[in-house]
């Protein structure tokens, strides 16, 4: 059974904007999804649509083979969700409030209390457990989100910008979090974000969602593949031979684009033969970010 | 019924009560208008000259049955088993307004509506959850009220008359049927307003908007009904008791998720 299943899904809401444009994903179960985009794409509106906190205008969505518009409930007890919206009670402290959400979902509060303590020392909230939620910071707070999103040891997670506002360090702890979740406990993550750099740390496949449009979807190599990237291959060396065609950056320091890590060693070769000190050879992969601004301007292109 | 809705009662409960300001804000009305007030009447009947003519009027009105002897007596049963009671309708539905009409519109504000969208709970049971932690509130101070009013009214009775003057069987309806059914009416009503607010302040101008002509029309016929007769007054608690019932089943049945976080 596929965790996430999502057919042609539109969403327009009442004031006519078509947030969502029949979009098509499946998530196997323990995958990290990056769901990425900039803001306002839709991405929020997905995770709603499959927690049933919205309606589709169009297809039909599936999470753990539930569907969110008829049970919304049993899809509830099955995921975690953090969005920048739904926040915690300032009057509780940490604590009371992760035990309140425990006892929410069936959890007793003995229970409660122990996935709470464990889940704070976890996200290194154990010093701010007895303090009331309106003396967190920002990060804090984010990071009591997904505390609170785990406490019922839910099987898909949903995850909207979960390190915005979280410090570098806090952020890496974040992600280990995450990725750590996949792998020991087979939990599906469906992570949306803009931070590119942060999703390629920790995801194995991506859908890239650009003002309601899936742009691409899949794993690095295979957006790699879709793109048609080239790998950007900085060579520092004493000379090169003309007939190379590369770009200088800098003192000893040129460029070359090529089609596939094959062609590295007959360029070596190469200037080696013409007489070249070769002091270093650095292919870069096209990046997820590479990527992304590839397909967006790929994207503006066709609409124009 | 659930522990999650449980949990959801307990929570909003907590919420009043860990404001002191307001809970004895909630507290203290009720008993000024059930000892103070009450306890103004006896003591102008105790110290104010018998043969008051307005009062003999007043009593000559009444039915036989209700007259004893004892001028004192009559006014003090008068006061007590007919305009106290009117009370009751009042208090429980005052005290949980407060509670109800900020019961979703307050987690909207406050940005933790959604999360709790996010339980394994139906609409229909995060709706019923507000409304008995309100009911709830309403009950307890409803109740405290009435155990602190009879201990403190009977002590005075026996004070300055040397009688006790006994709570008659009107209570009984009134404490468990028709006031618990008439503010069950009143907070569905309210949270489904809140519901549908969207702002706190809009919540509880609707509630008051509400409120004012149920306390007008019913409370202001109230003391007749009572005079009239108890199988009237046990007629009426099993309707209002009806319709508690049919509006808590049928309120929610068109509400979204949607509409409620709009």
């Amino acid at each position: 059974m596929n965790a996430v299943a999502i057919e042609s899904l539109s969403k327009q809401y009442p004031g006519g904007k078509q947030a969502l444009s029949h979009i098509d994903i499946t998530l196997k179960q323990g995958e990290v999804f990056g769901f990425l985009g900039p803001n306002g794409a839709g991405k929020t509106t997905t995770v709603k649509i499959l927690n049933g906190i919205l309606t589709p205008s169009e297809g039909s969505c599936r999470v753990l083979g539930t569907d969110p518009v008829k049970n919304p409930e049993k899809v509830h007890a099955l995921s975690g969700v953090v969005t920048e919206h739904a926040q915690m009670y300032d009057n509780l402290t940490g604590l009371q409030n992760l035990v309140f959400y425990g006892s929410v979902f069936g959890l007793t509060a003995s229970e409660s209390e122990r996935r709470a303590n464990t889940l704070l020392e976890e996200l290194e909230l154990t010093e701010a457990k007895d303090r009331k939620l309106a003396a967190y910071s920002t990060g804090m707070r984010q990071r009591l989100s997904l505390a609170r999103a785990l406490i019922h040891q839910p099987k898909v997670l949903f995850l909207d910008e979960p390190t915005s506002g979280l410090d570098p360090e806090s952020a890496q702890n974040v992600n280990h979090l995450i990725r750590r979740l996949a792998e020991e406990a087979g939990i599906t993550v469906f992570l949306c974000t803009h931070q590119l750099r942060y999703a390629q740390e920790i995801c194995t496949r991506y859908g890239l969602i650009d003002r309601g449009k899936l742009l691409a979807s899949g794993s690095l190599e295979e957006l790699r593949a879709e793109t048609s990237s080239r790998i950007a291959v900085k060579i520092r060396a004493s000379r090169i031979p003309e007939l190379l065609p590369c770009r200088k950056i800098g003192e000893q320091e040129f460029e070359i684009e090529i089609q596939s890590e094959k062609e590295i060693p007959r360029i070596v070769r190469q200037i080696v033969e013409d007489g070249g000190d070769i002091y270093q050879v650095n292919p870069r992969q096209p990046s997820l970010e590479d990527i992304y601004f590839t397909l967006t301007s790929k994207q503006k292109e066709a609409e124009e | 019924m659930k522990e999650a809705m449980r949990a959801i009662i307990k929570k909003d409960l907590k919420g009043i009560t860990a404001n002191k300001r307001l809970f004895s804000t909630l507290l203290i009305v009720p008993l000024v208008l059930t000892i103070v007030m009450p306890t103004i009447f006896i003591l102008v009947i105790h110290f104010v000259p018998e043969e008051t003519d307005d009062f003999q009027q007043l009593l000559k009105m009444l039915p036989m049955a209700k007259q004893t002897g004892d001028f004192s007596l009559t006014v003090i049963g008068l006061i007590l088993n007919y305009i106290l009671p009117v009370f009751f309708l009042m208090i429980p539905i005052m005290t949980a307004s407060i509670m109800a009409a900020s019961s979703f519109v307050g987690e909207k504000e406050k940005h933790t509506l959604e999360t709790l969208l996010y339980c394994p709970l139906t609409l229909k049971q995060i709706f019923r959850s507000k409304v008995f932690a309100s009911f709830l509130l309403s009950m307890i101070v409803s109740f405290f009220s009435f155990f602190t009013m009879l201990i403190v009214l009977e002590a005075e009775i026996l004070f300055f008359t040397g009688n006790l003057v006994l709570p008659d069987v009107n209570w009984l309806v009134i404490m468990l049927l028709i006031s618990p059914a008439i503010s069950l009416i009143a907070i569905t009503l309210i949270v489904r307003g809140s519901a549908k607010a969207q702002s706190v302040e809009e919540s509880q101008q609707g509630a008051v908007f509400l409120i004012l002509p149920i306390i007008l029309l019913v409370v202001g016929q109230f003391t007749g009904i009572l005079l009239i007769s108890f199988w009237i007054l046990l007629g009426l608690g099993i309707v209002c008791a009806l319709l508690a019932w049919l509006l808590l089943k049928k309120s929610m049945g068109r509400f979204t998720y949607e509409m409620l976080l709009r």
